[in-house]
């Protein structure tokens, strides 16, 4: 698959593609400079996810539909 | 007229006095509901029938008496299933006339079957239904999302459910949005607004994981999820869902359609969120994962050059061991060749001063000095002078 850019993804969508990078890693028919690409993408979404949870908290919200029909959320406390 | 009006003291008392068959029923009624408060009474169902306009009608009877009653349409909402013949009942209702036909008349409003029969009864039909469409089917359930990121719960926003699912996530300091969409969790309006907030998390489609939830309570504060409307807005939802309603031992419809049931509310929210501990764990190990993986790729690359140079060197060393071949096939046949090889047999050669081999006696000169030269080495020799051939 195509190398996702490693920012803006979920922390699950993080781990899904270390998975993934891992298992491409496995293969044989990878090159080394690939393999070597394939690695540092890996590292940077091990970064991203280890600062997302070291940021991480529980938060509690309310949904709201408006009269028009559109959602938002407001806290809930 | 008048003459007949001034000679009665009440309504009725005389023939010109007479009431209207309406005005006694009408007035019965009245003293009947007057006497008697809305009250619960003991009997058998017959003669049941669900009438096209919507009410039931039935009567209830013991060994002695029966009366006739009546269930409307906006009463049924309260009572589970509609009973059966031949059922045990405590009905609860008020005692009246029906006057188009002059009966007495019992409208009830809330019915109990013995042995809870009712409950039962209406489980067994919706269950039966929902699996007729399918909705019960093992193989409908998904799996739930290992990281969900946001998570809808449909609760009541004062609830002890809700209490419990918050307090489980902040402390696992779980890495999660919570997204209340609120609706009651029990009382008449319960299926209405559980179905509308299920609708609404439908519509909004913000969350990847949904939670229906309510705390322990009675069998009937719990009976909104046993609803199949209720159920069929769960069955419909995009997203995974859990139910976790009431406590261990409380199994509602919704627990059935849900993809997931949790035990109580709190189990709902272990299940679905990860704690901070447990998201780094997982971290390590993908880190772990990417590291023996890249290790592997250069271990195995080592491989193939480590690989290739051995083919090279055992290239060399065929190439040269056939070149040797060669060398020593040729130095054979030049040995075969070679005057040394003659010698070896015993033959010797001579030698002038100049090096050239003397092959003939005319070469020879008396007193002349020459190397005789052999097998294993080379003797001085000096030519005698000569006999004559011819002697």
């Amino acid at each position: 698959m195509a190398a996702k850019r490693p920012r803006g993804l979920t922390f699950e969508e993080r781990v899904a593609r270390l998975e993934e990078i891992a298992s491409e890693l496995d293969t044989e028919t990878v090159d080394l400079a690939k393999a070597l690409s394939l690695f540092e993408e890996g590292i940077e979404h091990l970064r991203s996810a280890a600062a997302e949870l070291a940021t991480a908290e529980a938060t509690v919200q309310k949904l709201v539909e408006r009269a028009d029909g559109t959602f938002g959320v407001t806290d809930a406390e | 007229m008048p003459s007949y009006v001034s000679s009665a003291t009440y309504p009725g008392e005389t023939a010109e006095a007479a009431i209207a068959v309406s005005t006694l029923t009408e007035t019965a009624r009245d003293i009947l509901e007057g006497a008697f408060i809305p009250i619960w009474v003991r009997g058998e169902i017959t003669d049941f029938k669900a009438h096209r306009n919507g009410h039931w009608y039935f009567c209830l009877r013991d060994t002695a008496s029966q009366i006739r009653c009546v269930v409307w349409n906006r009463d049924q909402r309260r009572i589970p299933a509609p009973p059966d013949d031949g059922m045990l009942v405590a009905a609860f209702g008020r005692l009246t006339v029906y006057p188009a036909r002059g009966e007495m008349q019992f409208t009830i409003v809330r019915i109990e079957a013995e042995g809870d029969g009712l409950r039962r009864k209406a489980l067994e039909v919706t269950r039966s239904r929902l699996a007729a469409d399918g909705l019960l089917a093992p193989e409908r359930k998904r799996a739930l999302p290992r990281f969900p990121r946001v998570i809808a719960v449909v609760t009541s926003p004062d609830g002890a459910a809700l209490h419990d699912i918050v307090a489980v996530i902040r402390r696992r300091r779980a890495n999660v949005r919570l997204v209340v969409v609120p609706a009651a969790v029990q009382g008449d309006g319960a299926p209405d607004e559980l179905c509308y907030a299920l609708d609404q998390v439908n519509r909004w489609r913000g969350a990847d994981l949904v939670i229906v939830s309510r705390g322990g309570g009675s069998r009937e504060d719990m009976w909104a999820f046993n609803n199949e409307r209720v159920a069929r807005a769960l069955a419909a939802c995009y997203a995974p869902t859990i139910s976790a309603v009431g406590h261990e031992v409380d199994l509602s419809i919704c627990d059935l359609v849900a993809d997931h049931r949790a035990p109580t509310p709190s189990a709902a929210a272990e299940t679905a969120t990860h704690s901070q501990v447990e998201l780094e764990i997982e971290l390590r190990r993908a880190a772990h994962r990417l590291n023996a993986s890249i290790a592997a790729k250069f271990a195995a690359e080592r491989d193939h050059l480590r690989h290739a140079a051995r083919d090279l060197v055992a290239a060399g060393v065929r190439q040269t061991s056939v070149r040797r071949a060669s060398i020593e096939r040729i130095s054979g046949r030049l040995h075969a060749l070679s005057p040394l090889a003659t010698m070896a047999r015993g033959y010797s050669v001579a030698r002038g001063n100049d090096g050239r081999a003397l092959t003939s006696i005319d070469q020879f000169t008396p007193e002349m000095p020459f190397d005789l030269v052999l097998r294993d080495g080379t003797v001085p020799a000096k030519a005698w002078p000569r006999s004559d051939p011819a002697v």
